[in-house]
């Protein structure tokens, strides 16, 4: 091969024979297939996780059954069941369900804005960040519900020993080693669960998104 | 009353096919860069169909935004790359990115000189990585430096500076496998 000039082959690269594939109908025919594309397996993905996260804390809001299982494993370490403990002990819940709706409602709605945000006719890197950002919507919502998972687990814990305490119960060591362990592990399992189930759904969107903008900065990078 | 709202609606799915058929009509017409784009990111004929309708299916998305707001051609490339590059979901797994398949597809059909150098340099370009891909797209395409900068959001030095190095790599795989 003669030497080669990409400056002179921009005119055979123009000049390509492509091939006219598609006529009208076919292309009209296209607009009413189903688009597959990241940005939308996102959004279904997270729509999905919201209604879960948000039908579970409605589900024990409306059933009550939380504080009963919770007074059994009172009553199992040796507490008495008084109409004053279930009184604080729903004071408790319906805090933490307020809490825990409000900060759904604001993630759904920063999460729609962000998505609104997303436009394909911006330029790469633009495009790039506000997927990365409208990714993050979702990010924050899973870590803030890790740490109130983290947060419920630690207030009731200490409302147990507040109980224990205040009713003079002592408890074995042997049942309060138990407890404390199936606590911390039960938590922990289920933060483990959390985040694997983040790297198995997000991983592989966030790797292509991360790799294209890390050759954006390289390009910006390079000086003469 | 009733009467009203069926002229409205027939009104507006007039309106509906009348803006349908200047868009088909406007992608038959450059289609071209689709195919050029959808090749140059797949390695597969379903998935450079599928990519095809993708970038279709966006531009279509995007059409009210861009009329009249900037070129054709600006608005096809920025839509049609982003697609490729960040909205994809491919079904079939992807070639190796650094190793020269010379006995690619790109290959099969060609018959002369013209058409295996460009089919070989479809198959260089393509072992670049993806943002590379595109400014060399755009620089075959004639495309001034500052588009091509705008389309990626990098500057328009970053862009030459990144193109003049591209030029020496493609030079030297394509004389070393022509």
């Amino acid at each position: 091969m003669p030497e080669f000039d990409l400056d002179s082959f921009k005119k055979t690269w123009q000049e390509q024979p492509v091939q006219q594939k598609y006529d009208h109908s076919a292309i009209l025919e296209m607009l009413n297939r189903k688009s597959r594309n990241y940005v939308k397996y996102i959004l279904w993905i997270s729509v999905v996780e919201f209604i879960f996260f948000s039908v579970l804390g409605l589900f024990y809001i409306l059933q009550g059954k939380e504080s009963n299982s919770f007074i059994s494993i009172l009553e199992k370490l040796g507490a008495r069941k008084t109409t004053e403990l279930e009184g604080s002990l729903d004071n408790i819940y319906v805090v933490l369900k307020v809490l825990s709706l409000s900060i759904t409602a604001y993630f759904v709605y920063k999460f729609y804005q962000n998505y609104k945000k997303i436009k394909i006719e911006e330029n790469l890197k633009k495009l790039i960040l506000k997927i990365i950002q409208f990714k993050k919507t979702v990010n924050a919502f899973i870590l803030i519900n890790i740490i109130l998972l983290i947060s419920f687990t630690s207030i009731f814990t200490l409302f147990i020993f507040y109980v224990l305490n205040t009713q003079n119960i002592e408890v074995t060591n042997s049942t309060l080693t138990g407890f404390i362990i199936g606590t911390i592990i039960s938590t922990a399992v289920a933060v483990l669960l959390i985040w694997l189930y983040y790297k198995i759904v997000y991983g592989i969107i966030m790797r292509k998104l991360d790799k294209n903008l890390r050759q954006l900065k390289e390009i910006e990078s390079q000086e003469f | 009353m009733r009467f009203c709202i069926y002229l409205r609606y027939l009104i507006y799915t007039s309106a509906l096919a009348s803006k349908e058929k200047e868009f088909a009509q406007l992608i038959k017409d450059n289609q071209g860069l689709i195919i050029k784009v959808s090749r140059l990111y797949t390695n597969s004929l379903e998935d450079e169909e599928d990519l095809f309708q993708e970038i279709v299916l966006q531009l279509w998305r995007s059409y009210d935004s861009f009329k009249g707001n900037s070129k054709i051609s600006t608005w096809m490339y920025r839509v049609a790359l982003n697609t490729a590059i960040t909205l994809f979901r491919k079904k079939s797994k992807s070639l190796p990115t650094n190793e020269l398949d010379i006995n690619h597809r790109d290959f099969v059909e060609d018959d002369d000189d013209k058409q295996q150098q460009i089919s070989l340099l479809y198959t260089v370009i393509k072992t670049l990585p993806n943002v590379e891909r595109a400014i060399v797209m755009m620089y075959l395409d004639d495309l001034p430096y500052k588009d091509i900068a705008e389309n990626l959001g990098i500057t328009e030095v970053n862009a030459r500076v990144k193109m003049n190095r591209l030029k020496k790599t493609l030079k030297e795989q394509m004389e070393k496998y022509a």
